[in-house]
């Protein structure tokens, strides 16, 4: 048996070493790109969903795939987007956030969640359409119910496609590889 | 069927102690206690009929799969003859477990630590350097393989059991099995899988996911209380969708029956009797099925089964131990209908905890779109992200805790909700039936079945 060293976990994903189309770290569009990540985990943190979901484009594509313990030289069929975690569009996230702010029910975040999302690794790179920037990211979210001390983790990298609007951006696609197999989490009530 | 024997914990408290028949209540401390757990996973665990997947996740010869029969890791193959095997993924060397994958493809499962192989039936092929005779000659080959387990398929799924010469699947099924055959075996080629399941953990005992879904009804009155809210099922009120009938038995099946009448205006009509069969069909097929495959069912139902399909279907229950079925249905905004088919394994990982399995599934026949939508409102509604079941995962929990208390431990979770209504004289189906608003007989069944798995000597 022949073993690929370069497949990434994701063939969808190209490798990212030496990427023509980087958008250097730094510079002014990555800062603009990394600031809009940093506010989008403070509004999820803040738990201001409402305005989390105006940074959303209305085309938006956001998907979670489950994971699968696979051998190293069968890596790429460890993400599986038949079944996935999430599986969503603009119209049904305004769904599930319509649920946690105009019921008095919705249990699974009532009460919240402590949560922190901690965004590393941004890389980007431009595409052949000048507003839209392919925008990788690492997350680790750690959440916190009722007084359990131990924190619960979930850790992952965001492929997103971010569009310029205006002076800042919308979210327009994103899909989450999650590293676990069996979530740590018992639902996934809140976005990531 | 079982002997009876008095099963006993340390500090002298019996199983019948513990669930209190005269009263039907249940003491607080049976939800988890470690020591009734190491008992569960030996007498209940070890000896019913589990479900562990679907056929059509390992269609080809060489396909496996990896599961867990409670706490044993299991491995299951699709073989030559296009059977399926099921057997402990345990080296018989030293313990280790052979496959380390969630699924692939192979004729040889080799343990990467000895080296040890076996044949994807689980027969012992050999050890390395064959002439040293690593495996001795003390036992013969044919009693290295790896440990089968009893296997049936029911409608695709896959059941297995550690209990060799226990009941058959049919007599575990009993009665139940005439309303299950309205979901399993009601089409010409049965249903599929669109995908593995979804994994997630909670921290919960098994039995308080496992009792709710013996039909509990109440529970979504305030629990999923949203559902009416803001999605406006039942225009708003979701009282009127928790009268219909409950179907149950002693081996601790459940499930509910709720009138399509009760939950669609387009089904208004169905009350009145002047609709024929094909008629109601076409306004409400039962969920996941198109128009274009009511001959199937016609096929495959009885008239009666099928009667009930439609006026009445099964939408919502549990197989005991471990398994929750949805056969749920999805009104959108536009009038259409879309069901769902929903299968949950809920496997015990210690007395603190257990591992939440969600199978979706739809009809092998069902058009490619129609399968496509089927998931996303699955994934939607149901499982990791569902928005109705997201709700259950904090009350598990904390039940689990709040059995551990010194004063807690002693109070009862009651199931004292009596039917009290007498069946339909025109009930067309067997087993145990409730009429009227949901009560709490068919989760007293489901600690019935416990208590007698429990008291067995096995």
């Amino acid at each position: 048996m022949t073993i690929d060293v370069t497949a990434t976990a994701d063939t969808a994903v190209a490798p990212d070493a030496f990427r023509a189309n980087r958008v250097p770290v730094g510079s002014p569009a990555y800062n603009q790109i990394a600031e809009f990540l940093y506010e989008e985990a403070w509004l999820l943190d803040e738990i201001r969903l409402a305005e989390w979901v105006e940074r959303l484009d209305t085309n938006l594509r956001y998907t979670c795939p489950v994971r699968q313990t696979r051998p190293l030289s069968q890596n790429a069929a460890s993400i599986v987007r038949t079944v996935m975690h999430f599986d969503e569009t603009y119209a049904s996230i305004r769904g599930r956030v319509g649920r946690i702010t105009d019921t008095r029910s919705a249990w699974a975040e009532d009460p919240p969640s402590r949560t922190r999302r901690l965004i590393t690794n941004i890389l980007v790179e431009s595409t052949d359409n000048p507003d839209e920037f392919e925008v990788k990211s690492y997350l680790l979210c750690s959440r916190s119910r009722f007084e359990e001390t131990n924190l619960l983790f979930l850790s992952c990298v965001r492929h997103d496609l971010l569009r310029r609007h205006g002076a800042s951006f919308k979210l327009a696609r994103r899909e989450i590889i999650v590293d676990q197999t069996v979530l740590g989490f018992p639902n996934l009530a809140i976005f990531l | 069927m079982l002997d009876r024997t008095r099963t006993t914990l340390s500090d002298g408290t019996t199983i019948d102690d513990l669930i209190n028949v005269q009263t039907r209540e249940v003491q607080l401390r049976a939800i988890s206690d470690p020591e009734l757990y190491d008992i569960e996973m030996r007498k209940v665990f070890g000896k019913t009929w589990l479900l562990l997947g679907h056929e059509s996740e390992i269609p080809n010869s060489g396909d496996f799969i990896t599961r867990l029969m409670g706490s044993d890791p299991v491995l299951i193959t699709r073989q030559k003859d296009g059977s399926i095997r099921v057997m402990l993924n345990v080296c018989p060397h030293r313990g280790m477990r052979v496959c380390t994958s969630d699924a692939g493809n192979a004729k040889v499962h080799t343990c990467i630590y000895h080296g040890w192989a076996f044949k994807n039936d689980g027969d012992f092929i050999g050890a390395p350097v064959a002439a040293e005779q690593m495996h001795g000659t003390i036992l013969p080959k044919e009693k290295l393989g790896l440990t089968q387990a009893r296997t049936h398929l029911y409608g695709g799924l896959i059941f297995a059991t550690w209990n060799l010469d226990g009941p058959s699947f049919d007599e575990f099924l009993g009665e139940m099995k005439w309303y299950y055959d309205m979901l399993f075996q009601r089409t010409d080629r049965g249903l599929e899988v669109l995908g593995p399941p979804q994994r997630f953990t909670i921290k919960a005992n098994w039995k308080t996911a496992c009792e709710q879904s013996a039909a509990d009804g109440f529970h979504t009155l305030t629990l999923h209380r949203w559902l009416g809210e803001f999605a406006k099922f039942g225009d708003g009120d979701l009282t009127t969708s928790m009268y219909g009938t409950e179907v149950s038995s002693l081996q601790g099946h459940a499930l509910r029956c709720m009138p399509a009448a009760n939950k669609f205006k387009q089904a208004a009509g169905f009350r009145d009797g002047n609709l024929t069969l094909e008629e109601k069909l076409a306004i409400v097929p039962p969920p996941g099925i198109t128009k274009e495959m009511l001959p199937q069912l016609i096929r495959n139902l009885t008239p009666e089964q099928l009667g009930l399909l439609v006026d009445s279907p099964p939408q919502v229950g549990g197989m005991f131990p471990n398994v929750l079925i949805a056969f749920i249905y999805v009104p959108q905004p536009d009038g259409e209908i879309i069901g769902l088919t929903s299968l949950h394994t809920y496997i015990p990982k210690g007395p603190d905890e257990l591992e939440f399995c969600n199978f979706i599934l739809a009809e092998k026949d069902a058009p490619e779109e129609h399968k496509q939508k089927a998931l996303q409102f699955a994934v939607r509604m149901l499982g990791t992200s569902g928005m109705v079941e997201q709700d259950d995962s904090d009350t598990w929990p904390h039940i689990t805790q709040t059995a551990k208390g010194a004063a807690a431990r002693n109070i009862t979770m009651k199931y004292q909700a009596v039917c009290t209504t007498p069946p339909r004289a025109d009930w067309p189906g067997p087993a145990l039936v409730y009429e009227g608003f949901t009560k709490d007989d068919t989760q007293w069944n489901w600690w019935l079945a416990y208590r007698d798995l429990m008291n067995s000597s096995l």
